[in-house]
């Protein structure tokens, strides 16, 4: 897709070259194209995340008008509700489960095709397909039938079905993200087509062995797009929603085992018509999100290892 | 990162397409499409409903040809928790489902329209004064009755029989029937019914049966969280001993047939309500048969005639007065009323029931017959439930599973459930 965009893209600058135009016209243009954007990003985005954050401050039940309460959700979210903290353990827990496997597994894979000489592209699509499919419901459901009792990982090694056991439902879900690894591991590709050959022939030429290599040379000359992938990884399964919901049919069970903080968000705000304090769990999400990548990055500079760097 | 950018402008193209698509339908008035008039009607329910409904719906639009009837269906929960967003968002169905449990909190929300306002074409006249008035709040009509429903035991009569095991008689008690569902379990190797500690419902019945109820008149809890211990326990008792479904299955319930045990051949019986009982005749071919749910040790019968479903019409319809049309025609048309049956419950228009009683056919005929078993024996129905029930019935599944799995005593869990049920109540 870029490929083919680059080109249409350059065609009308080369053309605007001989002839300038004042400068406020094309602004003027600038913004008429601009304006779907602009229109789309406030009535969109940025009023509703207004409208979500006054309405974190009121008791809101969809149906009668907010009423103004001050910081009473914050609170009884934190003092209150040991449901909010079961999902705060839950979405950690997958945190930590998902994102190191789901890296990993697109690290190794891309590391394989890019040795390999024939039928890269074909590997390549086919691994990146789920990472297309796998966020729509459809996938989820079929993903439920899989793990079900009387489904096919139940018939095939006996485990009674995953996603009916509180202690194997949440690496069900866990399982679902991981196998859309495409998407990092496209990203590793390119990295890995980055780091140039003569590095490994002079490692080579010092004895190191394949792992030394890969220690050595791979991981520091990989370590943006690492960091990088685990940033945006990370982000994204804070916010998981669509496997959780899906495999546990909207809610969170067997015995809250799923019920992940934006599953949570949505029991509360659509199930039980709490949408103030719904709002309220999603103003908490964002921070700690926010403060989350902070850490991510404050620790890069430790291990990320910018190629540019040597030359300052 | 592009492939973002790119959604974020579709996104905000499509979004400026449909503005200036509705700014261009407001402007001459939605109901022009075509010179009809549509309605959006929604309902929950199963295959067996929606098939009669179109029908039914059909036969509307014969009538009147102004009028096209767009129609919607989902299971329960779902349509539950569709139907709060469409309204909320101002945007409810110009005719709607409603259940007892939501009728306090869209009537009092203000998205409800005013039914008494359409005297003139929707009759209420043939409808039993009592049950109509389980429609009405603060004096004002709100929703219509659609049929008078009330909860049953439901087995595969050719099952049953197979075991040996004397089918059930016209009454049991809560012993009695555990007793019973044990001698089944022994004969087939598999549970005799669903758990029943999931279902709020079925609780209702246990405790009206010992003379209680699930809220007291003000709105607020009518048991104690000694009351639900000592439910749960009886129950979890039984799943332990496997008599009744295991936690794996009873987790999986949401309001559909097709995921019950008695659904999926797991079990021999199924507590439910006695219209969508109609359901499980496509999953058991050989025959569903009803009854009664269990009473209390001393007679004391829980289970009540309630109106099995309401229709309410949207306060900001733009076509109030062909959406109670639509509602006349569902409630007291002879022909609607020969086509839905006891899809919905038995009739509640007088002269409908009448007429049609004797004719009714099959499965519709069943639920007749076990209505009228059962009449003048029944307690009076509770008043309808405060706004917060609608969510604590989630809440009590979810309590439910933490004893089945066996991560809570009943006692933690009935404590936990009685605290969140008066903390939902109070807000």
């Amino acid at each position: 897709m870029t490929t083919t965009t680059i080109p249409g893209r350059a065609k009308p600058a080369t053309a605007a070259t001989p002839k300038r135009r004042p400068r406020r016209e094309r602004q003027g243009a600038a913004w008429v194209f601009l304006s779907p954007w602009v229109l789309g990003a406030v009535v969109l985005t940025l009023l509703p995340m207004a409208v979500s954050l006054y309405l974190s401050f009121t008791d809101y039940d969809l149906f009668n008008p907010p009423r103004w309460v001050g910081l009473r959700n914050y609170v009884q979210m934190f003092t209150e509700d040991p449901r909010y903290w079961r999902s705060v353990v839950t979405t950690l827990t997958y945190v930590v489960i998902a994102v190191p496997l789901q890296l990993a597994l697109a690290l190794v894979v891309a590391i394989a095709l890019k040795s390999m000489r024939r039928g890269k592209a074909f590997y390549r699509s086919a691994f990146y397909a789920p990472s297309l499919l796998g966020a729509s419901m459809s996938i989820a459901l079929v993903w439920r039938a899989v793990f079900n009792d009387g489904g096919t990982v139940d018939n095939l090694f006996g485990t009674g079905g995953w996603v009916n056991q509180p202690g194997w439902a949440l690496l069900a879900v866990a399982l679902l993200t991981v196998w859309q690894f495409g998407a990092p591991m496209v990203i590793f590709l390119a990295g890995l087509q980055q780091i140039p050959g003569e590095l490994y022939e002079a490692a080579a030429v010092d004895g190191a062995g394949r792992w030394r290599q890969f220690l050595s040379v791979t991981v520091p000359m990989l370590s943006p797009v690492l960091f990088f992938n685990l940033v945006l990884q990370t982000i994204q399964a804070f916010q998981v929603f669509t496997p959780a919901f899906a495999l546990s049919a909207g809610k969170g069970g067997p015995a809250d085992s799923t019920l992940v903080y934006t599953l949570y968000l949505y029991d509360r705000g659509f199930v039980a018509s709490h949408m103030g304090y719904a709002s309220a769990m999603a103003w908490v999400l964002l921070i700690v999100i926010g403060a989350v990548t902070a850490v991510l990055f404050r620790t890069s500079r430790s291990w990320v290892f910018y190629a540019s760097e040597g030359d300052r | 990162m592009p492939g973002h950018r790119t959604k974020g402008f579709c996104a905000s193209a499509a979004a400026l397409a449909l503005c200036a698509m509705l700014a261009g339908c407001s402007g001459s008035g939605e109901s022009v499409g075509g010179g009809k008039v549509v309605l959006r009607y929604t309902w929950w329910g199963n295959p067996d409903r929606a098939e009669r409904t179109e029908q039914a719906v059909a036969l509307f639009e014969k009538q009147h040809p102004n009028i096209e009837v767009q129609t919607s269906f989902s299971a329960y929960d779902a349509y539950k928790q569709k139907l709060a967003t469409q309204a909320a968002g101002g945007d409810a169905p110009d005719v709607m489902q409603l259940d007892y449990r939501q009728i306090d909190q869209y009537a009092s929300g203000g998205v409800l329209l005013d039914l008494g306002k359409q005297k003139a074409v929707l009759r209420t006249g043939e409808i039993d004064a009592g049950l109509l008035a389980t429609g009405k709040l603060d004096g004002t009509q709100y929703a219509i009755p659609q049929g008078r429903g009330t909860e049953t035991v439901v087995y595969d009569v050719k099952a049953w029989k197979a075991t040996g095991v004397p089918l059930p008689g016209g009454s049991w008690t809560w012993s009695e029937w555990a007793d019973t569902m044990r001698a089944l379990a022994e004969e087939t190797g598999k549970p005799g019914a669903t758990d029943p500690g999931w279902s709020e419902d079925s609780f209702e019945v246990w405790l009206r049966g010992q003379g209680k109820s699930l809220y007291t008149e003000d709105g607020g809890l009518g048991f104690t969280a000694d009351d639900l211990t000592r439910w749960w326990t009886f129950t979890d008792r039984l799943r332990r001993e496997g008599v009744v479904s295991p936690a794996e299955q009873t987790t999986q319930l949401d309001g559909s047939v097709e995921n019950t045990p008695l659904g999926r051949g797991e079990a021999m019986t199924d507590a439910n309500w006695d219209a969508p009982a109609s359901g499980y005749l496509a999953l058991i071919p050989s025959g569903v048969a009803l009854a009664p749910m269990p009473s209390g040790e001393d007679g004391t019968p829980g289970q009540y005639f309630k109106p099995s479903m309401f229709l309410g019409i949207g306060a900001n319809t733009a076509h109030a007065k062909e959406a109670a049309r639509l509602v006349d025609f569902l409630v007291n048309d002879p022909q609607a009323a020969n086509v839905l049956g006891a899809t919905r419950g038995i009739p509640v228009n007088g002269s409908i029931r009448e007429e049609i009683e004797p004719r009714l056919k099959d499965f519709d005929k069943t639920i007749g017959d076990y209505q009228a078993s059962l009449d003048g024996t029944l307690n009076d129905p509770p008043q309808a439930p405060p706004a917060g029930d609608n969510a604590l019935q989630t809440t009590f599944q979810r309590d439910y599973d933490q004893v089945s799995y066996e991560r809570m005593s009943p006692r933690e869990a009935a404590e936990n459930y009685v605290t969140e049920a008066k903390a939902e109540l109070r807000s």
